[in-house]
């Protein structure tokens, strides 16, 4: 596989033919498309800026949704309107050239997340974060993916994980959580396995738990542990992250998300649960559908609701004293907003939090932390990442929250990155790590 | 490509901080860039975390697994955590001149 770099990087500074038919093929969609309705559907409100993070911290007009929706559908009436073909001047209707892959790159890579706050906002419907999406397949069809964001791809297309974690030292890392976790539950029998046929469940990890963050992983073990759980990780295929999914690459997003498909299938396991990654979930449970052309022939669940139903069945108990500090809740937006898992983690924190405290506002109106998008993975808007974080800092702060909970890796790590830069003295946990710390084990009830 | 500027010394970096080029690495570029994060100082503990990732990094070109770390220097994780408060990889790597790695962090 060819690693791609970016055209400034390579020096070149004009457009080929063959890059720019590249490009265009994304419009190739019968007319009453998704995407040609709405491409053509703006009118240009502006209700849509007060929406987005980006506006909102830097009051700069460019970052409005309706702007980066219009470098899009102005490419689109050059290239496929009458009007645009002819008058491109009367219909703002921009050529394909670098000037504006330039800009796209800027807006549609650099200066959004993804998190689709804009569309819910949006007066007339106009799935924005769709469309932005769209931009983003049309330059990584030219090979204009920012280098930082496609080397993640890559590692993972090249590698089977998106750190190129080595198997030796995957499993090794799962044989010391483990050992870890039997100290912890006191019973020689606790397990963490393996590769293992037939399990109920499939298991996934997003690579930074066994690289830098393991913790989570033994807190989801002592959790299916509890629950006396038939489940299994697989070292061939872990990885619930999905990185093509953000470089808009529906072939490498489709290769990513058939290789988690097969081996769900290879190990006969019933149910996939995805670990706490809010992408990582859209991308699989509900966009891998349409990426692979089928049904799955399993359940595919998030370990929020996995834990939301152990706790409804009885499987597990939690101590309700445990957690003394005030906890808040931070939604991921790919999770809560694009995929409708709202009441799930409320159900569980408030069952044994006595102190919980929503931000405002929350659920599917929450801020983005900042992360979403790819954008922790390109360093280059690192200064735009922190700005439009002061949005989620000031939310924390008026919580008087001690701890922020949120089910999703990414976040986590926006959040700790946050929590330093301003200050805020608050502890960033996993849902699986704060539920782990409360559970009642059954040599303990005793 | 960004600039940071320590006590007066110019350093190439990624937007994010991390050096550009881990060859110019040293110990007091470790102490200047932990300085940066709000490490006033090394201690003993820290060096010996730096050094692990700064020899995984010259044999294998990647940064070591936190539980290489963590057994070979035998420091408790949640130790690391407070050791490196941005973590091992924002925190501890960068103070050891790797470059960012992949994935989300």
């Amino acid at each position: 596989m060819a690693t791609k770099t970016s055209l400034t990087e390579t020096g070149m500074e004009v457009l080929t033919n063959g890059q720019i038919t590249k490009g265009l093929e994304v419009f190739e969609q019968p007319a009453g498309s998704k995407l040609l309705t709405h491409l053509n559907s703006c009118v240009h409100c502006g209700l849509c800026a007060e929406s987005c993070i980006y506006y909102l911290t830097t009051g700069d007009d460019r970052f409005t949704p309706a702007r980066k929706v219009d470098i899009v559908s102005s490419v689109y009436r050059r290239y496929r309107t009458f009007t645009g073909k002819n008058l491109p001047w009367l219909v703002n209707a921009r050529e394909l050239n670098r000037a504006t892959t330039d800009e796209m790159v800027d807006l549609l890579f650099g200066a959004c997340t993804m998190c689709g706050r804009c569309t819910m906002h949006c007066s007339i419907g106009v799935d924005i974060a769709y469309l932005v999406r769209t931009g983003r397949t049309m330059l990584s069809n030219m090979g204009m993916v920012p280098a930082t964001l496609q080397s993640t791809v890559n590692a993972a297309v090249e590698s089977g994980n998106n750190m190129s974690i080595p198997t030796d030292e995957f499993v090794a890392t799962l044989q010391w959580m483990e050992e870890e976790l039997i100290d912890e539950v006191a019973d020689p029998n606790a397990r963490i396995p393996v590769n293992e046929t037939g399990a109920r469940i499939l298991y996934t990890l997003n690579p930074r738990e066994p690289k830098f963050f393991p913790l989570s992983i033994s807190a989801m073990a002592k959790i299916f542990f509890a629950a006396g759980e038939s489940w299994s990780l697989s070292t061939k295929m872990y990885d619930v992250t999905n990185y093509a999914y953000f470089s808009g690459n529906p072939s490498e997003a489709r290769l990513i998300a058939e290789r988690l498909r097969r081996e769900t299938g290879d190990l006969k396991a019933k149910t996939l649960v995805l670990a706490e990654c809010g992408h990582g979930s859209r991308a699989f449970r509900w966009e891998a559908p349409n990426y692979l052309q089928e049904h799955f022939p399993f359940e595919v669940k998030t370990s929020v609701e996995l834990i939301a139903e152990y706790i409804r069945d009885g499987k597990i108990r939690l101590d309700p004293e445990k957690i003394k500090d005030v906890v808040t809740l931070h939604d991921p937006c790919n999770l809560v907003r694009n995929g409708g898992i709202i009441h799930e983690q409320r159900y569980i924190l408030k069952h044994f939090v006595p102190d919980f405290v929503e931000m405002t506002p929350s659920g599917t109106d929450n801020y983005c932390c900042g992360g979403g998008g790819g954008q922790l993975a390109m360093s280059e808007y690192n200064d735009r990442r922190m700005k439009i974080a002061e949005v989620k800092a000031e939310q924390i702060r008026k919580t008087r929250a001690k701890i922020v909970v949120t089910p999703c890796h990414n976040c986590v790590d926006q959040l700790s990155q946050i929590n330093i830069t301003f200050k805020l003295g608050v502890k960033i946990v996993t849902l699986a790590e704060i539920v782990a710390d409360a559970l009642i084990l059954e040599n303990e009830k005793k | 490509m960004p600039t940071l500027e320590i006590e007066g010394k110019a350093f190439s970096v990624d937007g994010d901080g991390f050096l550009s080029t881990p060859e110019l690495w040293n110990e007091d570029v470790a102490r200047l860039f932990a300085k940066y994060d709000g490490i006033e100082a090394l201690s003993e503990r820290h060096w010996s975390i730096i050094k692990i990732i700064r020899r995984n990094w010259e044999e294998k070109a990647m940064a070591p697994m936190i539980r290489t770390i963590c057994q070979e220097t035998g420091i408790k994780l949640r130790e690391i955590y407070e050791l490196f408060p941005l973590g091992p990889a924002r925190g501890a790597c960068k103070v050891a001149g790797l470059p960012k790695p992949d994935g989300c962090v």
